[in-house]
C-alpha cells in the first residue's frame, strides 16, 4: 500500500510541477548538434569526379555519370535511400560532398527523393551552420594511408 | 586496478588443446583452427557424443553460435563452443557434410539452443540435420524456395508461391472438437510483441498451455549485406540497424573487435576510452527503454513510467548526438578507434554528460518508487516468467537475462576488450530467476554504467592533449589472409552480441554470422511461460527485452 | 414522502445558505414552467421526457469534455507533455475535432459478427450508464425521480452494463474479444457484491434507500470543531467504508489497477477490439458515463451529493464526480494492472470479507448508538 501511495505522489509531483518535456515543433525547433548529419550539400566548383564517394557508399545512393575525358557530368543522389552513414563526406579528399545539420525535407513521392546536382547544391544550410568545423574528421588516418595495400582507385 | 571485477568461487578449470585432443581422440579427422579458439574437424554423426563430451567431460557448457557455410566442394557446421564460467576459453567443433547429401546429426538433445541454430542453418544455408526435433524454416516463409546463403541460390529467380500453397501462418483452423483449448494467434501486430513477432498460443482458459514464437517478419538480410560490404567502411553502419534502439554502439563494437582482431589493427588507448563511454551511454539508453516498455507491458497504456523512461533516454540520446553526430545510427566507430574525438569544446561536453550523471540517482530512485517498490508491480512480477539458470544456459541467454537468473557471465569483465579491465565497476546478478529479478538487474546495471562512465570523464579530461589519438593507421583496404576464421562477442545491452568472420582473401567477407543474443533469449520464451497467464507472458516477453531486428536480422 | 425540504435541516447544518434538496422534482418544474402539466397524463410524460433529455444530454457533455479532452490533458499533466493545445483555447476544439473524426470513420463489422447481439452490445453499454442518472439528485432541483429503493435501482442498471459488455465480446467474433467479454463478466460479478454490501452499509447509516433522503441525511452536523460544523458526510462518518466502495467502484467500471476486461497490452482492447466508428463511439462514451455514472454514486451516498459552501449545488456535485474521474486518471498513470486470477482473488477473497466485515460493524455501532 505505502509503494503504491508513494507511486501515486510521484506522478503527482510531476503533475504539479508543470514542467514538460515535449516540445511544440515547429514552434519551438529541437536542438541540432553540430555533428548532427542530415541531407546533402554538393559543391561542384570543389568536385574533382574522383569517385571515391560513389565508391564507398555502402547502398548505392551516389550515381556519378562522367564523359569519356573524366568529366562530371550528372551528380545524383537518393536522399530518400541514404542511410546518412556520412562515409562519402569522410572520404572526400575536397570536401566536396557535405551533410548538412538539414532534417526538414519532404516530397510527394520517393521518386522526388533522388536529387540531382542542381538540387544538391541549392540545399540550404541549417541555421546557417556550417558543420564541417565540428565534424573536422581526423584526416591524418586517411592521409597517411598506412602500411598495407593503397586502392586509390 | 579492477579489484570489483573478481569472479567470486573456484576458478574455472583450465583445458588445455591437449586435454581436448585426448577427449575426442579418434573422432577428430583433423585440426581445423580458428584464430579464436582450436577446432576439431568431426564426422557428421559423432556430433552429439563429442559435444556431449565436451559440454560434460571439459565444461563447455556455452553453445555460443552454429555457423553454417558452404563451400566450394563441401557445406560445414561450425559450433563454438565457450564456457559460461570463463569465456576465453572456447573451442570450435567443425561439421563438415558434402555438397550431394549435406546431412549432420543435430546438436539439439545436447543443447536446447541447437534447435533454432539448426533450422536457421536448413533454412539459410540447406544443411539438413538428422533427428532434430522440428525442422521447420524459421526466418524465411514455409513456402521460400532455395537456400539464399547457398552457393548456387539464384537471386534473379522470383519467388512464386501459388495461392493455394501459400501457407499464412495465421490462417489454419485449429479448431478441435475434442479438446477445449483455443489457439491465439499473439501478433504479429499486436501492442505488446515490441515489434512484428508473431505468437502462436495455445491457451486453456487464460492458461498458456504452448507457445511457439514465429519470426522472421523482420528479416533484412543483414549478414549478406554485410558479406557484400567492404572489412574498412561498409560495414560499419550496419550493425547499428541489427539492435536498433539505441544499442548502436555495442553493436559497432561487435564488428568492431571481431574485424580489428582479424586484421590485427591496434586501437589507441584514447580511443578505446571514448568507445567504453559511447557504448555505456548506449547500455543506459538501452536499458531504460526497456524498463519503460516493461513497465507498458505490465501497466498498460502509456504510463508515468513509460513517459519519464523516454525523457531520460532523450538526455542520453542528446550526448551520443553530440558525440557521434545522429541519435541512433550512429556510425561511430571506425576500424581502429573512433571517427571523432569528443565534440568542441570538451568542457561543455563532459559538463554536460557529468550533469546528467549526477541526476541519474535521483532518477533512479524516482523509478524505485514508481516500480520496483509498487506493491501491484511487485506481485504481478514476482515469480513469473521462471527461467532456471541450467535452462537459461541449455538456450544460450545471456545478458541481464542470464544475470537475472543467477549466471554470472558478463564478457566485459570475463572477456575483456576495450577499457573495462582498467575500471571498477560490478557485474550485476540476482537470484529470483523471474521477471523482478531481471528489472532489478537492468536497474542496477543502469548504475553500474553510470560509474564506467563517471570514470571515463575523469580519463578523459586529463588526457594530454598530444596523445589524443582517436583512430590508428589503418591500410585503405584490408584484405585479411584467405580463409581466416575469427568467432568475437561483445557484452552488447542485451547479451553476448558476437559475430564470426572467414574471410576469403579479398577486401569482403566470405561469411558473416551474427550471434544475436535477443535470438537467444527469446527462443527460452517457451520454458518461461507456458503454464502461466496470458498477462504473465507478456510480462515475460516483455522482460527479455528482444528487438525483433536483432532476432531476424 | 419524497424529498423532504433538505433546505430547511441546513439552517442547522454546515452550509446554512444553499437549499441542498428541493421538493420539486426536475420533470414536475419543467411541467410548471411549461404549463405542460395542464395537459394530464401526456404533458406529464413530455414533460419528463424533457426533463431526462436535459440530464441526459448534460452527462453526454461531460463525456464528450472528458473523453477527447480532459483525458488527454490529465494524462499529459501526470507524464510531462503538453496534450492537445492546437485547435481553439487549451486545445478545447479538439472535442469538435475528435467527433467528427470518429464519426466520419467507416463502420467495419466482422464477417462472422452476430448481428443483433454486435449492433446491440453499444446501446446497451451507454445507456445502462445513462439510466443510472435519472435517480441521482444533483442539486438545484436537478432530479429526475427519487424512488424509495433509489439505490437499488442504480446498482441494478449500472450492472445491466455486463450484458453489454459480454454481448460485445462474444458477438464480435473475435478471440480477444472473447477473452475481454469473458473477464468482464467475472470481474463485474466478483466486484457487483462488495459494491452493493457497502452500499449497505450507508443505508444502515440513513435509514433509507430513498436517494433525496441519503442525501438530506448526510447534511446533519457530524462534528462541531472551533464553531465550524463539519455535515456527517458518510465518507467522514466511515471512511474505511468509502475506500472499499472506491476501489469496489474502480473495479467495476474496470479503471486501473482493474482495467483487465481492456487490457491493451494482453488482450489488445477486449471487449471493444472489433468496434469502429459510431459503436466505438457509443463503447467509449458508455465507459466515461460508467465513470462519471460510479462518481455520481459516489458523491451521493458518501459526499453529500450536491452539497458544498457558496457554490450552487449542481456545481458541487459536478466537482464531486469529476474528482473521482482525476483519481481514475491519476490511479492510470502511476499503478500496475492486476492479473485476471489476482484480480478476481482481491475480489472474492479479500473486498467481500471486507465489505462483510465493514457492514455487520455498522450494523452493531449504529444498533449500540441507536
Amino acid at each position: 500500500m505505502i509503494g503504491i501511495l508513494k507511486s501515486m505522489a510521484t506522478t503527482m509531483k510531476h503533475a504539479l510541477d508543470g514542467s514538460t518535456f515535449t516540445v511544440e515543433y515547429p514552434e519551438t525547433a529541437p536542438d541540432v548538434s553540430p555533428r548532427f548529419r542530415g541531407v546533402h550539400k554538393f559543391s561542384q566548383e570543389r568536385c574533382i569526379w574522383c569517385r571515391q564517394c560513389e565508391n564507398v557508399c555502402p547502398n548505392d545512393t551516389i550515381q556519378i555519370v562522367t564523359n569519356d575525358q573524366r568529366q562530371g557530368e550528372q551528380y545524383n543522389l537518393h536522399i530518400g535511400q541514404c542511410i546518412y552513414c556520412r562515409l562519402c563526406e569522410e572520404v572526400c579528399p575536397v570536401d566536396a560532398i557535405l551533410l548538412t545539420e538539414n532534417f526538414e525535407f519532404t516530397a510527394d513521392t520517393k521518386h522526388d527523393f533522388v536529387y540531382n546536382k542542381e538540387q544538391l547544391k541549392a540545399v540550404p544550410w541549417y541555421k546557417d551552420i556550417d558543420p564541417l568545423a565540428a565534424r573536422e574528421p581526423d584526416r591524418g588516418a586517411w592521409v597517411g594511408e598506412g602500411d598495407g595495400e593503397v586502392d586509390y582507385q | 586496478m579492477s579489484t570489483g571485477l573478481e569472479r567470486g568461487g573456484q576458478p574455472p578449470i583450465e583445458v588445455t588443446e591437449d586435454d581436448l585432443e585426448a577427449l575426442i581422440g579418434d573422432r577428430a579427422l583433423a585440426r581445423d583452427d580458428h584464430m579464436n579458439a582450436p577446432g576439431f574437424v568431426i564426422r557428421p554423426d559423432d556430433v552429439q557424443s563429442v559435444l556431449t563430451d565436451l559440454r560434460d567431460e571439459a565444461g563447455f557448457d556455452h553453445l555460443a553460435n552454429l555457423t553454417a557455410q558452404e563451400y566450394a566442394d563441401r557445406y560445414e557446421s561450425i559450433y563454438h563452443l565457450r564456457k559460461y564460467d570463463d569465456p576465453t576459453q572456447e573451442v570450435s567443433v567443425v561439421v563438415p557434410t558434402t555438397t550431394d547429401d549435406p546431412v549432420s546429426q543435430s546438436a539439439e538433445p545436447v543443447f536446447r539452443t541447437a534447435d533454432w541454430h539448426e533450422r536457421e542453418a536448413f533454412d539459410l544455408v540447406g544443411i539438413d540435420y538428422e533427428g532434430h526435433p522440428d525442422p521447420r524454416r524459421i526466418l524465411l516463409p514455409e513456402t521460400w524456395q532455395g537456400h539464399p546463403l547457398s552457393r548456387g541460390y539464384d537471386q534473379e529467380k522470383p519467388q512464386l508461391v501459388t495461392l493455394t500453397e501459400h501457407a499464412n501462418p495465421v490462417q489454419p483452423d485449429h479448431h478441435d472438437d475434442e479438446s477445449d483449448t483455443m489457439f491465439l494467434n499473439i501478433g504479429p501486430h499486436h501492442p505488446a510483441t515490441h515489434g512484428v513477432l508473431h505468437i502462436e498460443t495455445v491457451l486453456d482458459g487464460e492458461t498458456v498451455v504452448d507457445v511457439d514464437p514465429d519470426i522472421g517478419y523482420l528479416h533484412r538480410c543483414e549478414e549478406q549485406m554485410c558479406q557484400q560490404g567492404t572489412y574498412r567502411h561498409q560495414i560499419m553502419p550496419y550493425p547499428d540497424r541489427w539492435d536498433y534502439v539505441s544499442a548502436g554502439l555495442l553493436n559497432e563494437w561487435a564488428y568492431a573487435r571481431t574485424a580489428e582482431d582479424l586484421a590485427d589493427i591496434e586501437v589507441p588507448e584514447y580511443a578505446q576510452v571514448i568507445r567504453t563511454m559511447g557504448a555505456e551511454l548506449c547500455r543506459i539508453a538501452s536499458h531504460m527503454l526497456a524498463l519503460a516498455t516493461f513497465a507498458l507491458d505490465v501497466y498498460g497504456d502509456f504510463t508515468a513510467i513509460f513517459q519519464y523512461g523516454m525523457r531520460d533516454r532523450e538526455v542520453v540520446q542528446d550526448i551520443l548526438e553530440d558525440l557521434t553526430g545522429q541519435r541512433l545510427m550512429f556510425n561511430y566507430f571506425r576500424l581502429g578507434g573512433v571517427a571523432w574525438d569528443l565534440p568542441e569544446p570538451r568542457e561543455e561536453f563532459i559538463e554536460k554528460t557529468r550533469d546528467f550523471l549526477d541526476e541519474l540517482p535521483a532518477k533512479v530512485d524516482e523509478y524505485n518508487d514508481l516500480l520496483t517498490g509498487n506493491e501491484i508491480f511487485q506481485i504481478r512480477t514476482h515469480d513469473t516468467g521462471i527461467l532456471e539458470p541450467e535452462v537459461a544456459k541449455q538456450y544460450g541467454c545471456t545478458g541481464p537475462v542470464a544475470r537475472g537468473s543467477g549466471i554470472d557471465y558478463d564478457l566485459r569483465r570475463d572477456d575483456p576488450y576495450g577499457y573495462y579491465d582498467n575500471l571498477e565497476w560490478d557485474v550485476v546478478t540476482e537470484d529470483g530467476c523471474d521477471n523482478y529479478s531481471r528489472v532489478l538487474v537492468r536497474m542496477q546495471e543502469v548504475e553500474e554504467s553510470a560509474k564506467i562512465i563517471e570514470q571515463c570523464l575523469d580519463l578523459l579530461e586529463d588526457w594530454p592533449e598530444d596523445e589524443r589519438t582517436v583512430q590508428s593507421n589503418v591500410p585503405r583496404t584490408l584484405k585479411p589472409d584467405a580463409d581466416t576464421e575469427i568467432y568475437r562477442a561483445v557484452e552488447g545491452a542485451k547479451g553476448e552480441l558476437g559475430i564470426y568472420i572467414r574471410s576469403d582473401g579479398t577486401d569482403k567477407p566470405g561469411r558473416f554470422k551474427i550471434r544475436s543474443p535477443c535470438f537467444h533469449n527469446l527462443s527460452a520464451l517457451p520454458e518461461m511461460s507456458e503454464g502461466e497467464y496470458v498477462p504473465d507472458l507478456i510480462a515475460s516477453l516483455g522482460s527479455l527485452d528482444i528487438v525483433l531486428g536483432e532476432v531476424d536480422r | 414522502m419524497p424529498g423532504q425540504i433538505a433546505g430547511a435541516t441546513a439552517g442547522t447544518a454546515a452550509f446554512p445558505a444553499v437549499p441542498l434538496q428541493e421538493t420539486v422534482l426536475l420533470p414536475e418544474r419543467i411541467g410548471e414552467l411549461t404549463g405542460l402539466d395542464g395537459f394530464g397524463l401526456g404533458g406529464e410524460l413530455l414533460a419528463t421526457f424533457l426533463a431526462a433529455f436535459l440530464i441526459g444530454n448534460l452527462m453526454l457533455a461531460m463525456t464528450g469534455v472528458a473523453g477527447p479532452w480532459a483525458k488527454r490533458k490529465i494524462t499529459a499533466a501526470f507524464t510531462d507533455r503538453i496534450a492537445v493545445n492546437r485547435l481553439g483555447p487549451a486545445g478545447l476544439f479538439i472535442i469538435i475535432a475528435d467527433a467528427v473524426r470518429l464519426l466520419s470513420k467507416e463502420l467495419v463489422v466482422p464477417e462472422n459478427a452476430d448481428r443483433p447481439a454486435y449492433d446491440l452490445a453499444p446501446i446497451v453499454v451507454a445507456s445502462s450508464a445513462l439510466l443510472g442518472f435519472a435517480v441521482i439528485p444533483m442539486g438545484n432541483g436537478i432530479h429526475l425521480a427519487d424512488p424509495e429503493v433509489g439505490l437499488a435501482y442504480v446498482f441494478a442498471v449500472s450492472g445491466i452494463a455486463s450484458l453489454g459488455l459480454v454481448m460485445a465480446g462474444y458477438a464480435s467474433a473475435n478471440k480477444y474479444s472473447l477473452l475481454g467479454g469473458l473477464r468482464a463478466v467475472a470481474q463485474n460479478v466478483a466486484y457487483e457484491i462488495p459494491l452493493v454490501v457497502t452500499g449497505m452499509s450507508v443505508v444502515i447509516f440513513a435509514g433509507t434507500l430513498q436517494m433525496g433522503e441519503i442525501v438530506s441525511a448526510q447534511a446533519e452536523p457530524f462534528v462541531t470543531i472551533a464553531g465550524i460544523s463539519i455535515p456527517s458526510w458518510y465518507a467522514l462518518v466511515n471512511p474505511f467504508a468509502f475506500v472499499l466502495f472506491l476501489v469496489a467502484n474502480f473495479a467495476e467500471v474496470g479503471r486501473n489497477p482493474f482495467d483487465t476486461p481492456e487490457a491493451p497490452t494482453e488482450i489488445v482492447a477486449g471487449y471493444q477490439t472489433e468496434y469502429s466508428s459510431v459503436y466505438f463511439v457509443l463503447i467509449y462514451l458508455g465507459e466515461f458515463l460508467h465513470i462519471f455514472l460510479g462518481g455520481a454514486i459516489i458523491a451521493t451516498i458518501f459526499l453529500g451529493g450536491p452539497a458544498g459552501p457558496v457554490l450552487p449545488g449542481i456545481v458541487w456535485f459536478i466537482i464531486k464526480i469529476w474528482a473521482v474521474f482525476f483519481a481514475t486518471q491519476w490511479l492510470r498513470s502511476a499503478v500496475p494492472r492486476v492479473r485476471i486470477d489476482q484480480l478476481i482473488e482481491i475480489g472474492w477473497k479479500g473486498l467481500l470479507v471486507l465489505a462483510f466485515a465493514n457492514l455487520i460493524l455498522t450494523a452493531v455501532i449504529v444498533g449500540l448508538i441507536a
